[in-house]
């Protein structure tokens, strides 16, 4: 069967308009740059720099474990952002949890992510109230 | 005995010279930089402006002279893939990725000098960007080539040219 004529990457479909659809969900990868800005700030894919396939993989894991650590809670895309060796992790959270509870999951994804990349991870959280609207598809 | 409590814990009596425990003091001559390089590398132009516009401030409240501000066109690196995982060869993607450059060129600067600014530039970079850093130095003539050589060589008699 031929392939359908339109790209379908990181695009969210029109649908009935119930969909709640956040900014960085409605603009497609080609706003990049333009209206987007990047989710993760490394120096591995500029020109003459090395491991960007490294920093890759690292980001997918990262995003997994946190999406696992907070289940339900996280509102957006989390940034990463590496200064030298310190990889500070930027998580838009909801109001689910107490903060104790909070405070524990950061204190086990902090300890636990810096064991296991060997260099000083820091979790910076902001809650939300709801996840922030700027469409309804 | 008021007095005596007053003067108690100052410091009046005590000569102490006060040393600043991170500055140090040596007395070997400084290398001298004609001109300190640096190319910063990034993703975004924005990010980029900010960091020129904060490392020239630097330079200037620390009195280093600058050169000039050049700003390289950027390099956009570009590959075609197959869209899809297994024909259609016709279908294909592509991707790019921008590099800009800032070059900040400073000069006559000291050593030290030269590290207490990288340090400080340094430590405030931004993520996503990419710094290189090329020093000139200035050197004195080494001996062996401070005179030319015909001037050092014994005087060839002119007899001796004659054929």
């Amino acid at each position: 069967s031929p392939l359908s004529p339109q790209t379908r990457a990181a695009r969210v479909r029109v649908g009935k308009g119930d969909k709640l659809v956040t900014y960085e969900r409605a603009h497609a990868p080609h706003h990049i740059g333009h209206r987007k800005g990047w989710l993760s700030l490394h120096t591995g894919n500029l020109c003459g720099e090395a491991g960007a396939a490294q920093r890759a993989l690292e980001d997918t894991f990262l995003r997994r474990f946190l999406y696992g650590t907070f289940p339900g809670l996280l509102a957006d895309e989390v940034v990463l952002k590496r200064r030298g060796n310190l990889l500070v992790i930027c998580a838009l959270l909801g109001r689910a949890l107490p903060p104790p509870k909070l405070y524990f999951l950061v204190g086990y994804a902090e300890t636990l992510l810096s064991h296991f990349y060997k260099c000083p991870v820091r979790l910076e959280l902001q809650t939300v109230p709801a996840r922030v609207p700027y469409k309804y598809l | 005995s008021l007095m005596g409590a007053r003067l108690a814990g100052s410091h009046v009596d005590t000569q102490e010279p006060k040393t600043n425990p991170l500055v140090s003091i040596s007395d070997e001559p400084e290398t001298l930089y004609k001109r300190l390089s640096i190319l910063v590398k990034g993703h975004d132009k924005a990010v980029l402006d900010s960091y020129e516009y904060f490392a020239v401030l630097a330079a200037k409240e620390l009195g280093i002279s600058v050169e000039k501000v050049d700003k390289p066109p950027k390099t956009i690196e570009r590959f075609t893939l197959l869209k899809s995982v297994h024909i259609y060869k016709k279908h294909r993607v592509q991707y790019e990725m921008r590099t800009h450059y800032m070059c900040l060129e400073l000069k006559y600067l000291t050593s030290s000098t030269a590290a207490v600014y990288l340090e400080y530039v340094q430590r405030n970079l931004p993520e996503g960007v990419a710094m290189e850093v090329k020093k000139t130095k200035i050197e004195k003539i080494p001996e062996h080539i401070r005179k030319p050589v015909w001037d050092t060589l014994p005087k060839v008699e002119e007899a001796e040219v004659k054929s």
